[in-house]
């Protein structure tokens, strides 16, 4: 017979993870937290290996790459985080993305290969791809954000994005109708340097939505109970345990902090990038004294518990064992892993000869 | 590692920071809320490691242009010793890595540029400083005497902007912008920029914050006994 505990735990239809909730009940919320930390050490290591390919060697595995855009975005979806992912830090890691694309672009060494031409205006209107760009771009985020500005900025960016390079503004499959306007303002680089660019800023972008799909589909208590597993003593997986609720509360005190430092007219009388810098030193004052206040309470409270003195403590129910579908994911990363790092094998090059 | 049992006697009588030391702490064990303190420092470090690349504009791969956590873990090291430094670490490598998206293997191997500085600091400052007159909890800085007995501000001042801010940031800033570099995540020809935006952004945090915090609360921390005799405890 079921423990009524457990009952009431599966029973729940959402669950509290690191920076969300969580569906309970996918499949991706059934993975042992080991795998999820395997899954995203291994993909960490096969994006590392994949953008940096050198380009005597072929180039960036760009088709890699995005396979392994689409399994993490799959993923999310099927653990039904995709939704919340979208609404919040989608938006705000595009920038991110194109920043990375263009540090690239202009800051990589003088690569091998045919120059391109890229346009800071070409001398024309071009209505095509890139004014669908612009308009999707710009309803998406206004959707979003409800503010002209906020939403014209991606939106402008996006749309320069797919004018600059002379094989799309050129192309009659993607510029439909050009309108002209004013004198053209070139520059050239290798042609190697947007792929690299592209690449590196997809590879950054499967980095940071595999870190997304761990913090939102994982529980701190999933961690301690993976540690007592792993024959950690129980002293030691509370202190991490410990250490990952207390994130959640430490951000709320920062935010309520900032609250106050608003609320006296921080921002109206303090202006200047120096008084801003200050304004966060003072907050560090009563962060740092809450900080140690709640500690001196949580310390008091387990002692009062008999924490020191107690020897069998009651493991934690969210432990899991590992099952066969744990290991046969494990088994696939790990083939993944030998066939694209050690052996050396890409998979563009499988489509590409 | 203290520098033997003979200079304690000496020390102790001429100034008020002598206990701290580089013994592994007073043969006590971890009460349980210096345990629990321990895991929320740790959290906190965490939280504004991130907020310093995530909130900070142009902040980039882990890379901030006003890195306000490093104060933070530099004086919380030379409170809580070798607690402090795990917070560093593990500050940087999920709040400054994970949580904004460098990727868990880059970030453990980056983390090590925010492990340095505190280590070095407080090696140097309760091993060899605090000997000279110097107070390893930076009290100097901002008071002109602690326990009556006067500081040397001046040249407290030029220790902390030579070790904190020049020596240790440039070690700091070479390991964690070269690495990020191996692993392929900064441009050949951005690395100096970049190297550049770490040693500002670390140095304008540290002389801006430290005092804020150390005037403010290393009385109340030593108050309440929660300062570390040595490393651990």
């Amino acid at each position: 017979m079921a423990n009524p505990d457990d009952n009431a735990r599966t029973e729940k239809k959402y669950v509290r993870t690191f920076i969300f909730s969580m569906r309970t009940g996918t499949p991706v919320e059934k993975l042992h937290v080991i795998t999820k930390v395997f899954m995203i050490v291994a993909f960490s290591i096969l994006t590392l290996y994949m953008f940096d390919i050198p380009v005597s060697q072929g180039g960036p595995d760009i088709i890699g790459l995005f396979l392994m855009m689409a399994l993490t975005f799959i993923l999310l979806a099927i653990s039904r985080t995709a939704k919340y992912l979208v609404t919040s830090y989608l938006v705000l890691s595009i920038p991110v993305l194109l920043a990375q694309f263009f540090w690239w672009l202009f800051f990589s060494e003088s690569l091998p290969g045919a120059k391109m031409t890229f346009y800071l205006w070409p001398g024309f209107l071009p209505i095509g791809i890139s004014t669908v760009v612009l308009v999707v771009t710009f309803v998406l985020v206004y959707l979003k954000t409800r503010s002209i500005f906020v939403s014209l900025t991606p939106a402008l960016l996006l749309w320069w994005f797919t004018v600059m390079p002379s094989v799309l503004s050129y192309s009659p499959l993607a510029t439909w109708f050009k309108f002209p306007l004013g004198g053209a303002y070139s520059f050239s680089l290798p042609q190697w340097s947007a792929y690299v660019g592209f690449a590196k800023a997809l590879g950054y972008g499967v980095l940071i939505y595999t870190s997304f799909l761990f913090l939102l589909t994982t529980r701190d208590a999933e961690i301690g109970g993976a540690l007592r597993q792993l024959r950690v003593s129980f002293r030691k997986a509370f202190f991490v345990m410990l250490m990952f609720r207390n994130l959640n509360t430490i951000l709320l005190d920062y935010e309520s902090i900032r609250m106050a430092q608003v609320a006296r007219a921080s921002t109206v009388i303090r202006s200047g990038i120096l008084s801003r810098m200050k304004d966060l030193a003072y907050v560090s004052i009563p962060l740092v004294a809450t900080m140690i206040r709640r500690s001196t309470e949580m310390g008091v409270a387990l002692y009062a518990r008999g924490f020191e003195a107690s020897k069998g403590m009651t493991d934690y129910k969210e432990t899991k064992r590992l099952s066969s579908i744990d290991y046969m994911i494990m088994g696939i990363l790990v083939a993944f892993l030998i066939y694209e790092v050690i052996l050396g094998h890409s998979i563009t090059a499988l489509f590409v000869r | 590692m203290s520098g033997g049992e003979n200079t304690i006697p000496t020390t102790e009588s001429k100034f008020p920071w002598s206990n701290y030391t580089l013994k592994l702490g007073r043969g006590e064990p971890v009460s349980t809320t210096q345990y629990v303190l321990y895991a929320v420092q740790i959290a906190a470090v965490i939280i504004l490691s991130y907020l310093s690349v995530a909130v900070i504009p142009l902040s980039y791969a882990g890379i901030s242009l006003f890195y306000f956590v490093y104060p933070f873990f530099l004086v919380f090291t030379m409170w809580w010793g070798a607690w402090g430094m795990l917070g560093a670490y593990v500050g940087c490598v999920i709040g400054a890595g994970v949580l904004v998206g460098t990727g868990p293997v880059p970030s453990i191997v980056y983390s090590i540029s925010d492990l340095v500085p505190p280590l070095f600091a407080f090696v140097l400052y309760r091993g060899f400083l605090a000997n000279r007159g110097y107070d390893p909890l930076w009290r100097d800085l901002t008071d002109k005497e602690v326990a009556g007995v006067k500081t040397k501000r001046v040249g407290a001042w030029v220790w902390f902007i030579l070790i904190n801010g020049v020596i240790l940031n440039i070690i700091s800033a070479e390991i964690g912008v070269g690495v990020l570099y191996k692993f392929g995540l900064v441009a050949s020809n951005a690395y100096w920029p970049f190297w550049i935006g770490w040693i500002v952004g670390d140095f304008v945090a540290m002389v801006i914050i430290t005092p804020v915090l150390v005037k403010g609360l290393t009385t109340l921390v030593e108050r309440q006994g929660l300062v570390n005799h040595g490393w651990i405890t």
